[in-house]
């Protein structure tokens, strides 16, 4: 059964074909509450209000986008929220959030280079951030960044390009050592 | 050089996200630009870096979780909604500002006559006469018209407007006519002041003429439709307020004079000074009677209405035929177009109130549309 078929199902209050779109999409959503709110905890309740706020809303959705991309709007917001309230919040103190990022049960934290990106792309600026992983993380075209975060293409374009500069100032020491076989 | 557009440029050239045209400058600029391409490579590795980032996986019981919160919302009534999903407070509150807002358009729509204040201007002067069909609007406002107290004047002068009415009727029986005539000028308080009966080519006609209190005359005008068919009505209002504050004033006036003359005739002691005197004072009373007498005239104009009835018995069609084709099909012509004619005022009134309803609606849609924008763009 493909999504249009689920949406249509779930619209009628089937909580099974809901639970099937969960199951599709529950990773790559997670993986991109994770990478805007920088840790877990965040990422948990970020992608879980995604996806209860997607079903509540989901007789609003027409299917004029793709729901994959509707779903990914939600679930921005949804991160941005969260990261919002944090900043609303006194700061959390640096080791514990360290701790978070830390996770020796993680086992994708484990590499060494694996955690200097992920921090460097939690410290770039909330806006570009989110471009950065939208088109580099979550692979989405230019156009379909545009049409989530509801802002013109140009934009689009200047964000990625000014992340990835700033990226590419915090992450000077990697660039030669992981880009040697690349340049030839 | 590199600049920071060429950079701009650049990122979006490693994604393929430029067009023909960009793409062939940026190219073209590479070729001759040393800088450029390294920075292209550069660029080109840490985008190789930042992808190889691992996606995350969603952590176990992470679905379970969802699902469980989800079956707690439980089923959403779904696509069939088209009003917004309002918090309890705030539909009722917006149903009652509906409800509010057409009960407001149906009142203004629905009261027959324009606001008030329009037919207060009137100048004294004026004499109100309006005819036919637009006189059955008019009438019912005749009674306070007639007796109203004048707006901005201290003093209560009382409105004095002689209300004449002229109704030609067509009857089946001039007799029966005659009949229904006096009741009603009875019943209103009045009476038949003259009437007249003749017989022109076998056909009867009479006239009456009616003096009703101002206050009834409405009432007495729009009755005369139960006597016959009403085929003609004019009525005409003179305002001689004016006139009669006048003559009051000059009547004052003369008696005063005439005071005067009486003294003078106590002091006098000649003959042909009394004689002078005599004279004078039988002129200023005649002329007094004379005023008086207009005022009375006036004042009798104006508290009793006169309509004058003309009565005509209708002419029968006396074919000698067994059944008088023409006029069955004039009758049924004159329902089809009755008919006709009710269908049309009704879309008439139907169109009349949407278009007033469309600014309320073209609100409605622009908040509905505001409202969509606002909640879809929190989601």
């Amino acid at each position: 059964m493909n999504d249009a078929e689920l949406v249509a199902r779930s619209q009628q209050g089937d909580t099974d074909a809901y639970d099937q779109l969960v199951g599709t999409y529950q990773h790559r959503i997670f993986s991109l509450a994770y990478r805007i709110t920088g840790n877990r905890e965040d990422a948990w309740d970020a992608a879980q209000e995604a996806f209860l706020k997607a079903y509540r809303n989901l007789y609003g959705f027409h299917g004029r986008a793709a729901f994959s991309t509707w779903l990914h709007r939600i679930a921005v917001n949804a991160a941005l929220d969260v990261v919002r309230r944090r900043a609303a919040q006194p700061p959390v103190p640096l080791d514990v959030t360290l701790r978070s990022l830390d996770d020796p049960a993680d086992e994708v934290m484990r590499s060494d280079l694996q955690q200097r990106v992920h921090r460097a792309i939690a410290a770039l600026p909330v806006e570009q951030r989110v471009a950065i992983v939208l088109r580099d993380l979550q692979g989405l075209r230019y156009e379909e960044i545009a049409g989530v975060l509801r802002i013109p293409i140009g934009t689009v374009r200047s964000r990625i390009s000014r992340g990835r500069e700033m990226l590419r100032v915090m992450l000077a020491d990697l660039a030669p050592a992981s880009g040697e076989g690349r340049t030839a | 050089m590199r600049s920071m557009h060429v950079t701009d440029a650049l990122s979006a050239y490693v994604d393929g996200a430029l067009n023909e045209g960009e793409r062939a400058h940026v190219e073209r600029h590479l070729e001759t630009c040393e800088d450029c391409r390294h920075h292209l490579s550069v660029l080109r590795d840490l985008v190789t870096t930042v992808r190889s980032v691992a996606p995350v996986a969603a952590p176990e019981g992470f679905r379970a979780q969802v699902r469980a919160r989800v079956e707690q919302i439980g089923a959403r009534p779904a696509a069939t909604r088209w009003w917004p999903r309002l918090p309890m407070p705030w539909r009722v509150l917006s149903a009652a500002a509906a409800v509010l807002v057409i009960g407001i358009f149906a009142v203004n729509l629905l009261r027959p006559e324009g606001p008030v204040a329009m037919r207060e201007f009137r100048g004294p002067g004026e004499s109100p006469a309006v005819t036919g069909d637009r006189m059955r609007s008019a009438a019912p406002s005749a009674p306070e018209g007639a007796q109203r107290a004048i707006p901005g004047q201290n003093t209560l002068a009382l409105r004095r407007v002689i209300r004449t009415a002229q109704v030609d009727v067509e009857v089946d029986k001039v007799e029966d006519a005659a009949e229904r005539l006096l009741r009603i000028a009875e019943e209103a308080g009045g009476f038949i002041a003259d009437s007249s009966y003749a017989e022109t080519n076998g056909v009867p006609h009479a006239s009456f003429v009616l003096r009703v209190p101002v206050p009834r005359f409405a009432g007495v005008v729009a009755s005369l439709d139960g006597v016959g068919r009403v085929a003609r009505r004019s009525i005409h209002g003179q305002d001689v307020t004016e006139e009669f504050v006048d003559l009051e004033a000059r009547v004052r006036n003369l008696e005063r004079h005439e005071q005067r003359l009486l003294t003078f005739m106590d002091r006098t002691t000649k003959v042909s000074e009394l004689l002078a005197i005599e004279q004078e004072l039988t002129r200023v009373r005649g002329e007094v009677e004379s005023l008086t007498g207009r005022a009375r005239y006036l004042s009798n104009q104006s508290d009793l209405a006169t309509l004058s009835v003309a009565v005509r018995q209708k002419t029968k069609k006396t074919s000698g035929a067994l059944w008088d084709f023409g006029a069955t099909l004039q009758r049924m012509q004159a329902a089809f177009v009755a008919t006709v004619r009710q269908l049309l005022a009704g879309v008439e009134t139907i169109a009349v109130a949407a278009s007033a309803l469309i600014p309320v609606l073209a609100f409605a849609a622009v908040g509905w549309v505001l409202f969509r924008r606002w909640r879809m763009a929190r989601i």
